[in-house]
Order: C-alpha cells, then structure tokens, then sequence
C-alpha cells in the first residue's frame, strides 16, 4: 500500500510537468482527486481494511493527500504565472522612451511675475487689476497730469477712437481712451475703491506707440505697487525696495535712489540696482524702476485727505528685470515664444 | 539738453571739476547725464600744418596721388594719398608718425602699395572735428604758418553733456539753471550775470520805436516785451559764437538769430527778433482768425483756426506764438531794424499749439516747460548787449512792455518736523535750512516752523512736500536708512482672477502645453477672422503706429497658430501651447468688453515620430479642458452648453461654440480653419480651445465649500439605449434622460449619474438614425435599493423617452 501510494504521488509529479494551461489542469486535477481519481480510488480503498491497518494506512493516505495539494498549488501557480506573463507582453526594456508629452514650460515673464508678486506678498502687498483699455482721466489727469502738460510727452499713448466704449472703464465725461501706458491707472482704480490703509501690487499689460526693437516693444509688463496708510515714510520705501532687490537679485545687490520726476510721486525716484552677478552689466548702476512718495494732489483727487494719509508707490518693468535676472539680451524673445527659448526657464 | 562744459563754466566756476565729475554729480539731482562727447580739436601734439609741394599719381593706384609735403621741420616727407580736393599750394593738417588718432588708428611710416607713406593727411572728420567736406581739411584761406601744431589753430576740446531734463525742470534748460543745480551740489558759488543795458521798461512806445502799439489782452499771453534795435549789420557771427552754438547742435545762421540763440541756451529764454520792415503797424498776440495762413521759417505752412495763438502785426499773423517764426517777417541780410521779443506764454496753450501744428522746437520744448517770468527782461537785455557790441545795433529806449509777470517769488510754509516726518528718520532744521539755501531759496524762521521764500525760477516748487523733495536732493537721498518693511494683520486677498490666472497654468503646463506671451496689437485681417468684418472695425486703434498693430486682439488662438507654425518652421519640435490674456470683444450694444482668456492649441497627431501609437488630441479633450478650466473659474459646469461654432477662426461642423447660461464664461474649440493652418504651415489638424471670462465673472467671493453626508450603501446601475434621428444633438438625448431618470427616483431616492457609454450608427438601425447608449445611476441614502424598485424606476425612464420624447428604445 505504502509502495502504491508512493507510485501514485509520484505519478502526479510527473504529469504535473506536462501541464501548461488551465483546461489541461482541470483535467489533471480530477484525474487525481476527482470522484474517479487515483487518490479518491486509494481512499475509498480504506473501506476494506482492518481496524489495526486503518490508522497506519489512514497517515499514509494523508501523507499523500497532502503531497498532491501541494503539487496542484504549485502548478496553479506557474499555471497562473503564464497567464499574467502572456497578458503582460514583451518584456520591459526600462531604457526606452517614447513619444509622451513631457509636462510643458511656464514662459519667463510669468515665472518673474510670480517670484516678484510673491515677495511683496511676504510684506502684506496683496494683488489689485484694473483694464487694459483705460480712460485717459485714470491713465493720465487722476494721476496730476492734465491735459497738455509736458509729462504727457513722457510717453507717446495709442488712442481708442471717440466712437469706442469699453464696458470695464465707463467714461466720465468727454476724455479720449488709452490703451494704458503704465500700471499706475490701478493705483486710482484702486484709492476710488478701497478703505485704507492698504498695500497692493498691481501686475499687468502696458502700451506704448513705440517701434518694436530690442529694447521696446509694443507691449510690456509692470507691476504697480502702492501703499497707503499714516506716515509712510521714505525710509519705508527704502526698505521695501532694499528687500524686493536683495530677494531678486541675491542678498549683495544694492539700490540707490536717484531723484527724478513722476507727476504722480513726490518726491519722485529712480531706482538703479548694483549687482556683481549681472554678467555684463555687472558692478554698475543700473536703472529699473520709479518710486516715490505718493503726490499729495493725487491722493485728493482720489478724496482722500493728504494731511490724514500718504503713501508710497512704485512701479517696475517686467521685462526689464527678467532680462537682467536671466541675462537675456533682446526683448522680442518674449515675444517671439521659441520653444529653445521658453524651455530654458523651465 | 545738449550742455557745453565751457559755456556751464561761465557761470560757475569749475576749474576743480571735470566734466566726468560733473556727470556723476547731476544724476543725484535729478538730471540723467545720457553721454559725455568731446567738441573740438583733442589734443594732437605730433599733427602740423603741412604744404603740398608737389603731386603725382600713384605707379600702382589710380585713386592713391603720392605727394610731397613740407611740414616745416627741413626734410619733405612723401605721403600717400585717397583724397582729391586739394592742389599743389595747400596746406593741410598732416598727422606725422606716431599720432594716435582720435579713433585710436596709430600713425606709422608704412607702405601703401609699394610706395612709402610718411604720415597722413587728414580730413575733418578724421581729427574728430565732424564731417566737413569731402576729402582733406583744407586751412589754405587761414594762411597758418607751415609746421605749426594744429591745436593751436584750435581752441581748447570742450565737452558736451547730454543731459535728459525732466519736464517739471524747465529750468534747467539754460546754463544759468544747470549752473545753479551744480554750485548747490558742489557748494560753488553762481558768478553774476554782467548786462549793461539798462533795466526798466516803458508801457508804450515811443516815436522812435519800429511800431505803434504792443498788444496782449488775454489769457495766453499776460507778459510781453518788445524792444526797437536800429541800423543792425546782419553778418555772420564771431568765432566765439558760433562754436558755442555748434557745440550743442545748432547751426549759426547770422548774428542776430545766433544771439537770440545764443541767449536763449545762456538763460532758457526763448526770444524772437523780426526784421521791423516786415512788420505793419504794431505787434499783437491774439487767437488767430479761421481761413488765416501762416509760413514757417522751415518752409512749412500753416492753415489757422481760432484755436491756435498768434504773434500778428496789423494785418496778418507773424509768428505761431512760442513756437516758431514766420519766413516772411524774419531776419535775413537785407534786414536794418530789428524788434526784439521776450514774453512769457502760457506753457499747456504753447504745448498744445506745437502738437496740433506738429512741430517741437527749441523755443516751444522751453515755454511749455514754464519759463521763469523774471528772466524774460533779463533777456531782452542781455541779447541787447550783444547785438550792439556784435550788429552795431542802436538801442532806441527801454523795451515796451503789456501785462505783467505772471508769477513771483513764492513763499512756502514748512512746518517744523514735516521733512524728518516724510523722511522717516530724525533731520536737524540746520539740515534743512543748509540744502535749501545752497539751492538759492531764503529760510526764515515762523510761528510754525520756516518760512521758505522760493525764487520764481522754480515754478515746479509750490508745497511744502516739494521743498522735502528739494531738501533729499541736496542732502542725498544714501542718508535714508532702510525702514523695516513690517507687513499688516492679514485681511486682504489677492483678486480672484489673479489667482485663476496662476492657477490655471500650472494646470496646463501640467497637461504638457508650454505658456506663450503674445502682442496685443493685431492686424486686421486675423481680428476680421476671429470677430468678423463689422466688429473688427470696433477694435480698431485711433493711431496705431504700424498696420501691423492697427486692432486690439479678439482672440489668443491666432497667436498660439502663430507660434506652432514658427516653431514647425525651426524644427523645434512643438508639442501644445497656451496663454493666459486679456482680449477684447464687442457686445451686442456696440461697446468693447475687456475678457481674461485661455487658450490653446496643439497638432491632432503628434508631430514627433514614434514607436508606438500615440493618443491623438481630439475636439472632446479640448471640451474637457474648456470645461475644467471654466471650473477653476468658478463656473458652473452643468451651465455650459455646446453648440456650433460658425466663425471664420474655425472649421465649420469641427468646432464647437462654448456658451454659458450665467454669462460668466464664453469660448470655442476644435479644428481651427484648416485652409488657414495649412497656408502657415502646418499639415495636420490644429485643434484648440479657448474660454473668456468677463472680470464681473471673479467680482463675487468665492463661496467656502460645505461638506454634504454621502451614502454608505451600494448604488444600482440599469442601461438603456435609445434611437433617434442622426441630427438630434447627443446633449438633448442627454438632458432627457437625466430629466426621466431623475423624475423616476422621485423623492425616494437620488439619480446619482447618467453616462453616454456607446455611440452607433452601424447596419441594423433605420436609415437616417443612431443609436445612444447611456448608463444611469441611481442610490438609496439609508438602504440598498431592491431591483423591484429599480426595474420599475427603468420602466418610467423608457415610458418616458417612448411616449414624451417619440424615441425608440433598443431592446
């Protein structure tokens, strides 16, 4: 018996190697312990013996149940194993690449915009809009340049015709409308609009009727900052600008104030920038910003009482500093959206 | 404005001062020095004046002569020579060897084509004296000794600033106001102006005077002066003179014009002087007549309105007032008396009068900059001295003047502390009162602080915080600590859109598509593309500068088309693009809507050749990013709804108008025209999308989610498909469903979700009609719905498609 069993497992083994697929192993299986299988025989076998051989033939029996379980086991597995291996495929090469679409490039000046805006966020500068297509009132005369004074020849404006209206900037009276030269028509949108005190920065598109050429364009970006409160001092916007420049531009640029003429400010600035690490315009100064305390005569155009309030503001240009941040030599490649340009400043 | 270092040192001395000084001086307050250039003759030891003794033509060179030159030192050189303006008799500048011209070119005994050349010749420009005639200096007419240096034939080099004058600082427009700026800053002191007419002025003419009456009863004109100057001989000026005017740019015409030139950059005073033959009667300043005509000086004629000023005689306009004089009342050589004009104009009328006559001089660059009122007599006279010692020019009497300067001196309460307090760190009064009076203005001591008498040379100083901004340009502006930039208590919030704005490219650079910055300015015929012919001509610009950037954009997908097809072009390979920007669209009531749009655009088909079957972008991706972008907006998904898009942008029955029940977001995507990306090419389909927004639709708060309690037990899903005609939008289908399904659960329960899972339109089905299939969801919040309930909840969605809507049902 224990020879006949030792056969039977044995046999099992055998024709377990042959088995590759599942219909084969159900076959298999019954052949072994189905109802007419090899061991069911052996173990209905067990009804004719004696009650001494039972328990000795009983382990043998379970010995070899035992055995045949895990033969099956094994076999579902490496059964199962093909299975998986065909509906995986071709092995992986982990070296090849296809065609997927890498994640794409944020452009430069967005990226600038966003470092810039961040660090003013860190000083509770929050940010502010206004229209592209303003009125000249906002544009020019709310920030005390009327109508033919000289200011107005800072900058030549590109003008709407008097037949356009713009559903964002309403016209008060008979003023022409601009496409905005600066970002400092926020700073009215805004002081019209809010309580102060407060602390904004405005980014946003501007327009000059300009020629296009590798230091002037057509449109350009600034962002506007403005801050109203009691006393805002001097010294405030130095601190400011010192640490806008040293977030920028690395903690050894340095800023001087340079006087200079804003209708809107008063006293009025220009900011130039030292840097040792500006390539070629290294260890020099560097203009890239107005500032100045906000002009009395602005804020009481706005309604607000200059002898309660005063206020700092500045304004910069985006590509200005992008440019000297990056070492980039000519305006228009913002313009131009060359992916061997763009992806540079992934 | 063009500043001559020698002429700035008649009126300060700065002897201790060069000119590089200087121009690290002035910035600091406020006035830009833009380049530094030398004027005249640099020193040039080793260049003489040298004769041409002899002259051949070069053996090997028909432009080359070889000449023999005597530069009087007893050996005649040989020099090679290019040029061809001279005979043998001339004297000319010759550079011997071992000059470094101004270029840098060093001098060498060389040979030129076999020939030996001992030195050069040189041309004007060639000495750095700018370009004169063509070919060699020739100083023959002067008679210089042969051998002497040519530096002494010259004066000193001079140095020209050119210095950008900020418009509040029309002061600064003469030397006596730059000089001013620069005594302060350097604590020199201003020379005096020495003039020997006599000041005073008379109210009307005299017998003796060029003219009957001065007339000046308006608002533009409240100061004017004029003066009679008999027996003038109209030449050219002295050397002196002339340089002086050539230095900064302006060519000497005679010696009348060049003095009231000449005055005008001593003073910034513009004045005019007419040939008193020419002028009938008297002089007058009125608003000019319509149908009046007027010929400038630079030939240019002028048709007159009401709304200009003119300077006029009894008949006719003379002069555009302020701006520039007429050519039939100028000085010419045949002029005898003259009448000399110095007035003050109102500066915005004279600013406005040269715009709208489109002409900016010397003189209307200065009245619109607000001359100083007190300077106006000063001079008259001071021309006056000249034209005498200069022209001969007999001084009939006092100058005849109407009305009376328009400003004086004015006087500025400071209060104590007021500059310490804008300055935000501690000023002493003696600070204080030591800037302003380097700056020539009085301090007093008041009540409430200083009293600051300001001379009425500076109109630009009213308010006591323009004397701050006075006070830190002398002080220094590096004296300013930096504050400590503490931020406020938080309360504020960036506005929604700016937010959108970042937010939404990180999403699409996430999805692969690389940000693109484009110009505004578009020409017409991609804005009449996008809007068509009739709106286009609402975008357009008054005075666009180029045709190319005539109309405000409509659209950002042209752009993005643009960049795909440069890209293509440079085999770089592009994959999507986007870009975030305002674009402008009229509305149905004619007026200009200002949106922020996102836009983007790729190739269907990957234009990178792979290995394996790329995904192509399709029209219902472009959908999806349309509707999740509207969702970063803050709109309302279900809101949205497709239809047609019927613009020449896109291809029709290829594109999809997006539209938004809340108005609060418009768009398109799908192919864009396929002739058009073709014609930029680009072979293959270019699918984009885009959704505008209108800035009213990031006015609201954005509402704070509330957490909803969600079902814990397992939905039941039933699917239906339905039949309907081929032209029957799959949204309507759509909508039907869910309103059936929906009106089936009732109360009891909660349609959670209808799916379109199949679409066919294959054999087996009626001809002209398709077949949908859907999915629909539906869940018990407290139980696990029975299939008694859901079979019957089935039933009503079929009964309701059969019977409400008309369709079939596939069984």
């Amino acid at each position: 018996m224990q020879q006949q069993l030792a056969q039977l497992v044995a046999t099992a083994q055998a024709e377990s190697k042959s088995v590759t697929n599942r219909a084969e192993m159900e076959a298999f299986k019954a052949r072994v312990v189905g109802p007419n299988g090899s061991l069911t025989a052996a173990m209905k076998g067990m009804a004719t013996l004696s009650k001494e051989e039972r328990p000795i033939v009983g382990k043998l029996i379970n010995e070899a149940k035992k055995s045949v379980e895990e033969i099956l086991a094994a076999l579902l597995t490496k059964i199962e194993d093909a299975e998986i291996g065909s509906a995986l495929g071709t092995p992986l090469d982990p070296t090849l690449t296809g065609n997927e679409t890498p994640a794409g490039f944020i452009h430069p000046l967005s990226r600038t915009r966003e470092k810039i805006l961040n660090t003013f966020k860190k000083l509770g500068f929050t940010i502010a809009e206004g229209p592209e297509i303003e009125t000249e009132w906002h544009c020019f005369d709310a920030l005390n340049t009327p109508a033919d004074h000289p200011a107005r020849d800072m900058q030549d404006t590109l003008y709407l015709p008097k037949s356009f209206r713009s559903v964002d900037a309403p016209r008060r009276g008979e003023e022409a409308l601009v496409l905005r030269t600066h970002t400092s028509s926020v700073q009215i949108r805004t002081l019209l609009n809010r309580k102060p005190p407060f602390r904004i920065v405005a980014p946003g598109r501007c327009f000059r009727r300009d020629a296009v050429d590798a230091t002037h364009s057509a449109n350009f970006h600034q962002i506007e900052g403005l801050w109203i409160d009691h006393q805002v001092t001097l010294a405030d916007l130095r601190g400011i600008l010192d640490f806008f420049v040293k977030e920028t531009f690395g903690a050894d640029a340095e800023i001087r104030l340079r006087p200079s003429y804003f209708p809107f400010t008063e006293p009025s600035f220009e900011m130039d920038l030292r840097s040792p690490n500006l390539g070629r315009l290294s260890n020099r100064w560097i203009e890239i910003m107005g500032c100045g305390l906000v002009d009395p005569k602005v804020l009481e155009l706005c309604g607000l009482n200059p002898n309660e309030y005063s206020g700092l503001a500045f304004g910069l240009g985006l590509e200005r500093i992008t440019m000297l941040v990056h070492g980039i030599d000519d305006i228009r490649h913002f313009y131009n959206n060359d992916l061997r340009f763009l992806r540079q400043f992934a | 404005m063009k500043a001559s270092f020698q002429a700035l040192g008649r009126h300060v001395d700065l002897s201790g001062v060069t000119p590089e000084k200087l121009s690290e001086v002035l910035p600091m307050l406020g006035l830009e020095v833009e380049s530094i250039h030398s004027f005249g003759l640099a020193p040039l030891p080793l260049v003489v004046v040298g004769e041409i003794q002899a002259s051949e033509k070069h053996p090997q060179a028909d432009r080359l002569s070889v000449c023999q030159v005597d530069v009087g030192d007893g050996t005649i050189r040989q020099i090679v020579c290019g040029a061809k303006n001279f005979k043998v008799g001339d004297r000319v500048p010759v550079a011997l060897p071992g000059t470094i011209m101004p270029s840098g070119f060093e001098i060498k005994v060389s040979k030129l084509r076999e020939v030996e050349s001992q030195g050069m010749m040189c041309s004007s420009e060639e000495l750095g004296l700018g370009k004169g005639e063509d070919g060699l200096l020739i100083l023959t007419a002067q008679k210089p000794a042969i051998g002497t240096p040519l530096n002494k034939l010259y004066g000193k080099p001079d140095s020209v600033l050119e210095i950008s004058v900020t418009p509040n600082r029309g002061d600064c427009l003469g030397y006596r106001g730059l000089a001013r700026e620069a005594a302060a800053a350097l604590g020199l002191t201003l020379k005096p102006i020495n003039v020997k007419t006599a000041a005073g002025l008379s109210t009307s003419a005299s017998a003796k005077d060029a003219f009957k009456f001065v007339r000046s009863e308006n608002s533009f004109c409240p100061y004017y002066t004029a003066r009679t100057l008999r027996n003038v001989k109209v030449g050219p000026s002295p050397d002196w003179l002339r340089r002086d005017l050539e230095a900064v740019g302006l060519r000497p015409i005679n010696n009348v014009v060049d003095i009231t030139n000449w005055v005008m950059l001593e003073l910034g005073q513009p004045l005019h002087a007419f040939d008193a033959a020419k002028v009938k009667e008297g002089i007058e300043v009125r608003a000019a007549k319509a149908g009046e005509e007027l010929t400038l000086l630079d030939g240019k004629k002028l048709s007159l309105d009401a709304t200009s000023w003119v300077i006029a005689d009894a008949q006719r306009p003379l002069v555009l007032a302020g701006v520039m004089g007429g050519v039939d009342s100028g000085v010419s050589a045949t002029t005898k008396d003259i009448i000399l004009e110095s007035a003050w104009f109102v500066p915005g009328e004279v600013r406005r009068i040269a715009r709208r006559a489109g002409i900016s001089t010397d003189s209307s660059y200065r009245f619109t900059r607000d001359v100083d009122p007190a300077g106006v007599e000063l001079a008259s006279r001071l021309a006056t001295d000249l034209l005498i010692e200069l022209a001969g020019a007999e001084v009939v009497g006092p100058a005849v003047s109407t009305g009376k300067p328009p400003r004086a001196d004015v006087k500025i309460e400071l209060p104590a502390g007021f500059v310490a307090t804008k300055c935000g760190t501690p000023i002493t009064d003696a600070d204080v009162v030591n800037a302003l009076q380097k700056l020539g203005f009085t301090v007093e001591k008041s009540k409430e602080g200083f009293s600051v008498t300001v001379p009425s040379f500076r109109s630009d100083v009213t308010r006591p915080i323009d004397l701050v901004e006075e006070f830190i340009r002398i002080y220094g502006t590096h004296q300013i600590p930096a504050g400590r930039p503490i931020a406020p208590l938080p309360g504020d919030e960036d506005t929604r859109s700016s937010v959108f704005t970042r937010e939404v490219a990180s999403r699409l650079v996430g999805a692969g598509f690389s940000e693109c910055c484009h110009y505004t300015l578009r020409d017409v015929s991609e804005i009449e593309r996008t809007v068509g012919a009739e709106h286009a001509k609402l975008l357009a610009l008054e005075n666009p500068l180029t045709t190319d950037q005539s109309h405000v954009r409509a659209s950002l997908v042209p752009g993005l088309v643009g960049a795909l097809s440069r890209n293509v072009a440079v085999n770089a390979d592009p994959r999507g693009f986007f870009e975030v920007g305002v674009v402008f669209r009229p509305q149905a009531d004619g007026a200009v809507r200002e949106f922020l749009s996102v836009a983007f655009a790729a190739p269907a088909e990957a234009l990178v050749r792979s290995w394996k079957v790329p995904a192509s972008f399709d029209i219902i991706k472009a959908k999806r990013f349309l509707q999740d972008i509207a969702q970063l907006a803050g709109v309302a998904v279900p809101r949205l709804s497709f239809t047609d898009a019927k613009s020449a942008l896109w291809q029709s029955e290829h594109a999809a108008n997006l539209s938004d029940r809340g108005r609060s977001a418009e768009g398109a995507c799908g192919v864009v025209e396929l002739r058009w990306t073709r014609s930029m090419g680009l072979k293959g389909s270019i699918i984009a999308g885009e959704v505008m927004f209108p800035r009213s639709s990031f006015a609201d708060v954005q509402r704070i989610p509330r957490f909803e309690a969600f079902s814990s037990f397992p939905p039941v899903t039933r699917d239906v498909a339905v039949i309907v005609p081929v032209a029957t939008s799959a949204s309507e289908v759509l909508t039907r469903v869910q309103q059936a399904a929906s009106k089936a659960a009732g109360k009891e329960f909660d349609l959670e979700y209808v799916n379109c899972f199949d679409v066919f339109n294959g054999p087996g089905l009626p001809e002209g009609s398709k077949s949908l299939a859907f999915e629909i969801r539906w869940r018990h919040n407290d139980r696990t719905l029975t299939d008694e309930e859901t079979n019957r909840a089935l039933s009503a969605v079929i009964a309701a498609l059969e019977k409400g809507a008309g369709w079939v049902i596939r069984k």
